[in-house]
């Protein structure tokens, strides 16, 4: 079998995205996320794409024409350390029972059936991307026979969190081997989130692949691009010494999931980048 | 003597909760399993396979154009060949529409495993339907051939197929 050369990763538009919230549906009906009667207790509920609103209100020169909203798809990041060949997120080096890994694809998995509810990878999130399943979901009258069969539901006390839907992935493998495509390289597929996008904000690719739209050295170069909280990106080119010193001593994330926007306040807000 | 004694009822509590939840497993995995299947008509796999040819199992338990099991055949899978004009067919599927499945599956995988048949059997891979599910294509009755499934076994073949052993190969 041919070795696997893909590396997936998304990119995400903010000036196209309305803040609409199809992608958070898109993703808590394909991945079977419970629903609860109070879904608005943030530490409790149970959602793998979060869709955080940001306001520069609080900015003193941001007087009543300029204040701005934006809505921030936050799903798993999908970190890969600093060296992407030999991948370090930090959720999966605390995994006692090795519940949580990392994919030939660079997708990081999270097996609920092995997880024992510790909750060290919740902490360990850069991101707050990781949820913990405080209750059995119970579902009202037929709802149940309208999950996903692909994906299995959850068990009380477990973490969950985004794969990037693997389930797809997986299905798309079997539709091309049905086909005798036995390349497991030239299989593709789309998210449940970038499929719903209505103004295709959301990007989906191969990171390696020149032809993708979400090429990494492409997206790297582009001036709008800006990752979630991760300043580091900033002295990458504004000063590599310093950027090689601060990799050498630390491992950031460096997640696969990048952002695009040209206002300089959200930038700000995104990256946690300080001038000062 | 009283010494013994009194390590034997030390012990005993330990005996009896072994045995205890070594009985609640063994029923969970008969569940999971769905060990009490139920097999409304008699099915003879062994004349189907000689008698009348029908060799591959294929013939019967197919894949849809997706890739995916279309599982055990339906009653109209079964009409294809017996003609549901004669009389003697007529009484033996008197009562099951074409649409009816009148039999359950033993082998049945637990909601938190992703099993595709085609990836392991189509795949470059050579798996035969006798390591999961016994020597089916030889026997006479309904009856459950092989035991459970344990992840072990999974793995043992993953290992010799040269597949990964990771664990969201199966799990999601």
């Amino acid at each position: 079998m041919a070795k696997m050369t893909r590396r997936w990763g998304m990119v995400i538009d903010l000036d196209k995205c309305t803040g609409c919230g199809a992608c958070n549906i898109a993703c808590a009906q394909e991945n079977n996320l419970p629903i609860f009667k109070d879904d608005s207790d943030v530490p409790k509920r149970v959602t793998f794409l979060d869709l955080i609103e940001v306001t520069n209100d609080k900015d003193p020169k941001a007087q009543y024409p300029d204040v701005k909203v934006a809505y921030i798809p936050k799903m798993c990041q999908q970190c890969s350390g600093n060296d992407p060949n030999n991948p370090h997120p930090p959720c999966v080096s605390v995994c006692p029972v090795v519940a949580t890994d990392v994919g030939e694809d660079g997708v990081v998995s999270q097996i609920w059936s092995r997880c024992i509810g510790c909750r060290y990878c919740q902490v360990a999130c850069p991101y707050e991307a990781r949820v913990f399943h405080w209750w059995k979901p119970r579902y009202e009258g037929s709802f149940k026979e309208s999950l996903n069969p692909d994906v299995s539901i959850a068990s009380r006390g477990t973490m969950v969190k985004c794969t990037f839907c693997s389930h797809i992935w997986k299905r798309e493998r079997d539709k091309a081997i049905a086909q005798g495509i036995t390349d497991i390289n030239a299989v593709t597929y789309t998210p449940a989130c970038a499929s719903a996008c209505p103004t295709n904000a959301i990007l989906f690719g191969d990171l390696n692949d020149p032809s993708s739209p979400v090429y990494e050295p492409k997206i790297q170069k582009d001036p709008r691009a800006v990752r979630l909280v991760h300043s580091i990106d900033e002295l990458r080119t504004k000063d590599p010494s310093e950027y090689e010193k601060r990799t050498k001593i630390k491992e950031y994330p460096n997640p696969k999931v990048y952002y695009l926007t040209s206002q300089q306040w959200l930038r700000d807000k995104i990256s946690g980048f300080k001038n000062s | 003597m009283k010494g013994t004694r009194s390590f034997l009822l030390f012990f005993l509590p330990f005996v009896i909760f072994a045995y205890i939840s070594f009985i609640v497993f063994q029923q969970a995995c008969d569940y999971a399993m769905n060990v009490q299947a139920k097999k409304l008509l008699p099915f003879n796999h062994r004349t189907h396979t000689t008698t009348y040819g029908a060799s591959d199992c294929e013939i019967c338990h197919s894949y849809d154009s997706n890739g995916r099991f279309n599982g055990i055949p339906t009653v109209a899978v079964c009409k294809q060949c017996h003609d549901p004009n004669k009389a003697n067919t007529q009484v033996f599927f008197a009562g099951f529409g074409d649409n009816d499945k009148p039999w359950e599956s033993f082998a049945q995988q637990p909601d938190l495993v992703y099993f595709s048949h085609i990836a392991v059997m189509k795949n470059e891979k050579k798996a035969q339907c006798i390591s999961c599910h016994g020597d089916k294509g030889n026997s006479t009755t309904t009856a459950k051939i092989k035991g459970k499934m344990a992840m072990g076994t999974c793995m043992d073949c993953h290992t010799a197929l040269k597949i990964s052993n990771a664990c969201t190969v199966c799990h999601d």
